[in-house]
This record gives structure tokens, C-alpha cells and sequence, in this order.
């Protein structure tokens, strides 16, 4: 199967270790790299076939930022990147799949994560004089102007 | 010849929601365009961290007015994958009804938008006019035209009874009637192949480049469809056509899309037919345990993305979302250069864009 032949392959070129490879509900596997990789993987991906990004998706977990690329050809293929807080830097994949651009600049400016090569870094959602900083990062609140009454809320509820 | 830059939107006849367009010209032809969206821009994601399980697949519907129903089927199968919960068949059957009747509403919807853009007044009236029809049903179904609020986590909330089925089959007949017409009509109609043919073209090459889904992908001979590829709900117990055409431009776009209605009205009569017996849903628990889950579903427009990272709280942790509007806003400059000024309403409706979607 595709999928099968892609991990392998990736696991080939990359000099991946077999537990950097995770099983996921509905089909889907995860392969864990490193930044410095991503373009090579992404190579390797797309000519194996699966040439289809679905998105790109940024979190914050124990402080650190992953990005998950999410790869898709009847089966899914995600692969997962963790950046350090301090530097969250990482090539674009942009000049492979310009289809990307969307997906990064959404991530770079919600989150702040910077993609070097990335074609066209202005906004995409906020607007062009917003200066309150990344709104997805997890420090950052809502409804910044009573967040007690909100906090005291919520807790009642859940209690 | 000097050039001069027409803004179009955010708010402009010609689009039904904001979304803005600089387009530069050189007499009457455009030589370049850029985008910008954002203008409904509510940040769904970052409010579904704050809410509830349950709170969520009501405000998820909202994150657009047309394909309200898929939005809140993909997040409710995305928590059901990490509660190891299975829905009953005849809520998956109910479920898979109302997408695609939403699919045949969207794609009337778009019908009569691209038809008023090129100045077809008439086959707008006819295409909202039908239009009414699976709305009606919607609304006798659920309650509401466009927010049903159907789904709940572990099913859905309305059972079909015999009234709605009557309806149902007498409606999806009379539905089914009327669109075979309007594609008898637009492949005759002179007027509208002059305004569509060799508008807006996309080739197979740049659609995959560009990572493009749904109807707009079809149209130019990528076959690709999640129902069939990968099926959610229970689609793999269904039988239908994924139709497809090569030439790439907003006259393919049409038939394709008139002929996907059709696809779906069959889809929707087997589904009434076939209708299992049994409970509509199962109780779900409040707590979701900590795990991460990818989730697909094909809108009205294509692939529309989930991802959901669970931390074992009462809230998911990271909401995700990817609607199929994004893939195709990024093409829009693309399909804009060097044509007529005239012919922008055409490539604007064609790619049937949907802004709140995109802009989440």
C-alpha cells in the first residue's frame, strides 16, 4: 500500500528509529522528525506518491511548539516537529508545495512561529495594525478585560 | 497603457460575504490581483479551547452558514474516535441525510449566486426557487434552514418519523425533476457557455500543486472524494458516483456540481429506503480521554480538515480546523491573470467561495 511504501521510505532516507513511527486512530500514522529533516521528508513524501497537504497545524505542549503536517492519500501521513520555545524557526515548505503558504502564514502569525523562505509573510487573518501579540499561543487570554468574573464563572460551573 | 488598481470588496455586490480583492489593470485586463481575508474572522479555534465538549458542536456550527451540518458531523466524529464511542447505524444514516441534503441546498445556493453574477437573472429565481424545497425539509426535520443543531456527541437528536419520509420522497422526486431541467438548460444555453467556457481554467498540474479539494479539483480531472476514499459515517454502505471532468474551467465546474446534486438526491433516496432500525444515539461521556485524532469529511466545497488533541479536561486542548475555502482562495490570484475585467464575477462565483469558512 502507499502508506506502507512512504513510512518506509522515509524511515530509509531519514534514519528514523522504528519508535518515531505512531499508529493513530482512523487510519492515520504519525512519523516523528526532526526540523533540520523537513524537506527532505516532505521530498520524500511527495514523490512517494502522497502529494496531497491537508494543513498544517501548530500547538504549544509543555511550553515547546509542535507542527504537525498532515499528509493525506486515501491514508494519512502526519509529520511531527517539535520546536523549542526560544527558537521557533523552520524552513518553509512553500517552494515544494506552494499550497502551504495559507497554512504557514497562519501559523506565523498566531503563533509566531517563523518560516525562513516563506514567499509572501504578511497577515492572513488579523488585521494589518494588530499588535496584540499571538493570539493561539497559550498565555495569551480572551476577554482580556474581566478575566476574573469569567475565571469565577466557569469554576461555579464545573463544581 | 497606465494601469489602475480596482478594489473589490470587502463589501461589494458581487460578493455575499467580505472578503477583498485589489485587482490591477491594464485597460481591461488584469495583470495581477492579491487577497486579503480576515474581515469575519471570530477565532473559533481559540474559543473551543475555552468551552466545553458539548458546548463546542453548537458554536462549531456555527463557523458557517451553508455547510453548518458537515462542521459539526466532523467534530463529533472526531471526539467519538477518541471516546471509542460507536454510533448506531440509524444515527449515522440521519447524520449522512442531512449532509447531503446540505449538499444539494449549497450547491443550489452557489447555482443561483454564479447565475446572478453573469447576469442570468432568471435561472437565479429557478435555482432559489428549488432551493426552497430541501430547505423545507431541513427545517421540517430539524427545526432550522441552516443550523439544524442535529448532531450531538453519540448521534444525533431527531429521529426521522413517516411524515418526514412522505416529505422526503415527494420533495427529493420533484427536486430531482427540476435539476435534471436546469442541466438540460445550461448545456443548451448559449449565454451561459459564452460566459463560462475557458473562464477561470485550473489545470490538473496546478491543482495539485495548490493542494485543492472538492468540486473545483474534480472539475479538472482530480478524482478525489473522501466519501469514496476514505468513508466516515457509513458511506461505505452506499453506492454512487464521483463525477469528473477535464476541462478545469467554471463551465465544468457547473455541470459538475449540477451533477453531484444529482449523485446526492440518489444518495439521499437510498438512504430513506435503507434506513435501519434501532436507537439514534448513545449516551456519551462528558470526560474525553487525553489523545490526539485526525478527522475528514467531504463538504459541499471538499475535504474539510479536523484536528483535536484531547488532555484529558473538559475542554479539547487544540481545535484544528481546515475548511476546503482555504485550498481554493490561494488559487484565485492565479485564475484572475490576464483575464477580462468582466469575467472576474465569473471566476469569484465559480470557485463558490465561502468566506466565514475560510476565515473561521
Amino acid at each position: 500500500m502507499n502508506k506502507e511504501k512512504a513510512v518506509n521510505k522515509l524511515q530509509e532516507v531519514l534514519n528514523l528509529d522504528r519508535s518515531a513511527i505512531k499508529k493513530m486512530p482512523m487510519n492515520e500514522v504519525e512519523i516523528t522528525i526532526s526540523k533540520r529533516q523537513i524537506l527532505l521528508a516532505v521530498k520524500t513524501i511527495l514523490k512517494s506518491g502522497i502529494w496531497h497537504l491537508s494543513a498544517i497545524t501548530c500547538q504549544q505542549l509543555e511550553d515547546d511548539f509542535i507542527l504537525l503536517y498532515h499528509f493525506w492519500k486515501s491514508v494519512g501521513v502526519t509529520l511531527r516537529i517539535r520546536l523549542e520555545e526560544n527558537n521557533p524557526r523552520i524552513d518553509s515548505v512553500c517552494p515544494l508545495i506552494p499550497g502551504a503558504e495559507y497554512y504557514e502564514r497562519e501559523s506565523r502569525e498566531m503563533f509566531g512561529i517563523e518560516f525562513l523562505g516563506l514567499p509572501n509573510p504578511v497577515p492572513l487573518l488579523l488585521p494589518d495594525d494588530w499588535q496584540g501579540g499571538y493570539p493561539m499561543r497559550k498565555n495569551e487570554r480572551l476577554n482580556q478585560d474581566k478575566p476574573k468574573d469569567n475565571k469565577h464563572k466557569q469554576k461555579g460551573k464545573s463544581s | 497603457m497606465s494601469k489602475i488598481t480596482v478594489p473589490i470588496g470587502p463589501q461589494h455586490p458581487l460578493l455575499k460575504e467580505p472578503l477583498s480583492f485589489l485587482v490591477s489593470l491594464e485597460g481591461e485586463k488584469v495583470m495581477d490581483s492579491t487577497l486579503r481575508l480576515g474581515y469575519v474572522h471570530r477565532g473559533i479555534e481559540k474559543l473551543a479551547e475555552q468551552r466545553t465538549y458539548i458546548q463546542n458542536v453548537y458554536l462549531i456550527e456555527r463557523i458557517c452558514g451553508i455547510c453548518s451540518h458537515i462542521h459539526s458531523t466532523t467534530y463529533c466524529q472526531s471526539v467519538e474516535a477518541l471516546l471509542n464511542l460507536e454510533v448506531p447505524k440509524r444515527g449515522l444514516y440521519i447524520r449522512m441525510l442531512l449532509c447531503e441534503l446540505e449538499r444539494v441546498h449549497s450547491h443550489l445556493l452557489w447555482l443561483g449566486v454564479l447565475a446572478k453574477n453573469i447576469g442570468l437573472n432568471t435561472l437565479f429565481m429557478y435555482a432559489w426557487r428549488d432551493r426552497e424545497i430541501v430547505l423545507k425539509i431541513m427545517e421540517e426535520i430539524s427545526g432550522g434552514r441552516v443550523s439544524h443543531a442535529v448532531n450531538i456527541i453519540g448521534g444525533v437528536r431527531v429521529d426521522l418519523n413517516d411524515k418526514h419520509l412522505s416529505l422526503l420522497h415527494k420533495g427529493l422526486q420533484e427536486l430531482k425533476k427540476r435539476i435534471e431541467e436546469i442541466l438540460r438548460s445550461i448545456e443548451n444555453d448559449r449565454g451561459f457557455q459564452a460566459r463560462t467556457r475557458n473562464i477561470g481554467q485550473l489545470s490538473l498540474e496546478e491543482i495539485k500543486r495548490y493542494c485543492v479539494v472538492g468540486p473545483v479539483a474534480r472539475a479538472s480531472g482530480l478524482d478525489i472524494d473522501i466519501r469514496r476514499d476514505a468513508p466516515y459515517a457509513a458511506y461505505d454502505e452506499l453506492s454512487f458516483e464521483v463525477p469528473l471532468m477535464t476541462e478545469g474551467d467554471v463551465w465544468a465546474r457547473s455541470v459538475l456540481r449540477i451533477l453531484e446534486t444529482i449523485q446526492a438526491i440518489r444518495l439521499c433516496t437510498q438512504i430513506i429506503n435503507n434506513l435501519p432500525d434501532g436507537s439514534i444515539s448513545v449516551p456519551a461521556p462528558r470526560r474525553v480521554p487525553a489523545g490526539e485524532v485526525v478527522s475528514r469529511a467531504e463538504a459541499p466545497r471538499g475535504e474539510v480538515f479536523y484536528y483535536m488533541r484531547s488532555d484529558g479536561s473538559q475542554n479539547p486542548a487544540r481545535l484544528k480546523i481546515r475548511t476546503p475555502t482555504l485550498t481554493t482562495l490561494i488559487t484565485l490570484p492565479g485564475q484572475l491573470k490576464n483575464m477580462q475585467m468582466a469575467d472576474v464575477s465569473a471566476v469569484i462565483a465559480g470557485v463558490d467561495l465561502c468566506i466565514a469558512c475560510g476565515d473561521r
